[in-house]
């Protein structure tokens, strides 16, 4: 009997032998193409519960992709801890339009987290986080027996620069280390507990994007302190589910240090070499990607897309997936064209 | 403190990383009559030229070049308004922009930062800029060279709008045009019509300087 999607996945995040890796969508996916085959678009997708399960399973109903995936976007927790948020259109994602806190550490002005912050059971509870919970019980309901249930969250170092001002909390990195230390790990509790509560709704495996902690960032050697011990907290910490970690970027130099955060696996842009990434890696754990976003998934031909996406499996990655986020205009051809690269079906 | 100890001052303030250095260095450069301009070009440039350096070769990184460039903008802040008007005429000018439906800056304000440290005028137009604005904003004032952004994705569509506005105004063939930001490509700007895509801000500023020359000489011919 052939192994089911659900398996197959599952036996890819254990670094299973398997006759060929999934091809799945760990970070987001949810195109203009996807929207017009399942009814459920942008913005509204973003809000409602039942919108997001429809288009988070649209890349298995619609894609033949081997897993499903919700929410769409890295401005939900920001926003129900006190950002303002544009909640964008059909076409555009959510955007920041406000930061919580004041912290300007040029002017030495700061907001302190102590007494700020909301507690965890009114965050679970709030605008477009409940939202994703809610959507990871129905997708689990109507997709979890043939399909891995992702569900995507924030990194706490991101998080934060969204609710302080990233360029401000950069610049403390500098000046300040403790202070910026002091905060993300004051954020980094609300990561966890949005995470675990959905993987407690159902969701398989919680994919944490934190690109603010990126080498294009964050010196290598500040990742652990400044980022990866928070999100060892927030993400390896996770009880009931496997875990993936997404940083964009060259990541080389931070593999090993992804890996400590102890998450099952890291996802990883096409700026590796996926077969440097491979032997960084070393068989540490779970490896997921690299097909580029921007090109070849968005700019360049169905034959491109096969073609990188089959170089990512002659590496030896263990989930073919998009490098990053996959651009909401990705002709539906590119899309298809990775799936058949990698399983050999339409 | 003599006239190259001053200069040497300004410059490893900035290295340093120490905005009330620089603060006080300019602040003792004008004490001791400096030619400010001289002062911004040989002493604080210098410096933020080997954070750019050190940043484009991976050696430093975001947080130390955003306290550099505040050390730069510290002593700019005393320097520059001792600079006679008249000197500023000719000044090279650019105009920064993060284009529409996206927030994300700190790319852009670190070419803003090597584009003042290498003598221009700049006018930062901000974040999430409408294409329309971008490409007025540079017909009324001339502007010789726009450098524009993106971090996602969905958002080239704008810039694309922005760089082919500009390509259909009457700066069309005047202004130097570049864009930035990891979803862009060199085809990208190709095909819209960008005269460069820039990697980092150390090699933005590096191609329209050297472009700004070619356009100077193609002018005397």
């Amino acid at each position: 009997m052939a192994m089911s999607c659900r398996d197959r996945v599952l036996a890819a995040l254990r670094c299973e032998d398997l006759d060929r890796p999934p091809a799945a969508i760990c970070t987001t996916c949810d195109t203009i193409g996807m929207m017009e085959k399942c009814g459920a678009s942008w913005p509204e997708a973003h809000s409602d519960p039942q919108k997001m399960a429809t288009l988070g399973c649209a890349q298995a109903d619609y894609f033949g992709l081997e897993s499903v995936r919700a929410g769409f976007c890295l401005t939900e927790e920001a926003e129900a801890l006190g950002c303002k948020v544009d909640m964008g259109t059909a076409r555009s994602s959510p955007m920041l339009k406000s930061h919580r806190f004041n912290y300007n550490p040029m002017k030495k002005i700061y907001d302190e987290p102590e007494g700020n912050l909301p507690d965890i059971d009114t965050f679970l509870n709030t605008g477009r986080v409940k939202t994703a919970i809610e959507a990871m019980k129905i997708m689990h309901k109507t997709h979890g027996d043939r399909y891995v249930v992702f569900g995507g969250n924030t990194g706490p170092f991101t998080l934060c620069g969204h609710l302080l001002n990233t360029e401000n909390l950069v610049y403390s990195v500098w000046t300040e280390p403790e202070r910026a230390q002091k905060w993300v790990g004051a954020i980094a509790p609300y990561c966890k507990a949005f995470g675990q509560a959905m993987l407690d709704a159902g969701a398989d495996v919680i994919q944490m994007s934190e690109p603010s902690a990126s080498t294009d960032i964050l010196a290598p050697s500040d990742f652990p302190i400044q980022s990866g011990q928070f999100v060892k907290h927030a993400l390896g910490d996770l009880k009931g589910g496997h875990t993936i970690l997404h940083i964009c970027g060259d990541s080389a130099p931070i593999i090993p240090f992804m890996y400590d955060t102890g998450a099952t696996g890291i996802s990883i842009e096409e700026k590796v070499d996926p077969y440097k990434a491979v032997e960084i890696v070393n068989h540490r754990g779970c490896l997921v990607g690299n097909v580029g976003c921007s090109f070849p998934l968005f700019k360049g031909t169905p034959a491109d897309v096969e073609a990188a996406a089959k170089k990512s499996m002659d590496a030896g990655f263990n989930i073919i997936s998009a490098g990053c986020g996959v651009p909401i205009g990705t002709p539906d051809d590119n899309i298809r064209a990775l799936v058949h690269a990698v399983t050999g079906h339409y | 403190m003599d006239k190259q100890a001053l200069l040497k001052e300004l410059a490893d303030a900035v290295i340093a990383c120490d905005p009330e250095r620089a603060k006080k260095a300019a602040e003792e450069a004008l004490k001791e009559k400096l030619d400010p301009v001289e002062a911004i070009n040989e002493g604080l440039v210098v410096g933020m030229g080997v954070i750019g350096d050190n940043y484009a070769e991976r050696k430093m990184y975001l947080p130390q070049v955003l306290v550099a460039a505040h050390s730069m903008y510290e002593g700019l802040d005393v320097l520059l308004p001792a600079i006679p008007k008249g000197d500023l005429s000719d000044a090279k000018t650019a105009e920064t922009a993060v284009v529409q439906g996206d927030v994300h800056d700190i790319g852009k304000n670190i070419v803003k930062t090597m584009l003042t440290a290498s003598g221009y005028i700049v006018e930062d137009l901000g974040k999430d800029v409408d294409p329309e604005i971008i490409c007025k904003n540079a017909n009324d004032k001339g502007i010789d060279v726009v450098c524009i952004s993106t971090l996602m994705t969905p958002t080239m569509d704008n810039m694309e709008r922005a760089v082919k506005l500009i390509r259909a105004s009457k700066v069309a063939d005047s202004t130097i045009v570049t864009i930035g930001g990891p979803p862009t490509s060199e085809s990208f700007a190709e095909e819209i019509g960008a005269d460069h895509r820039d990697e980092n801000a150390q090699q933005c500023v590096k191609f329209v300087n050297h472009k700004m020359e070619e356009n100077k000489k193609k002018g005397a011919n």
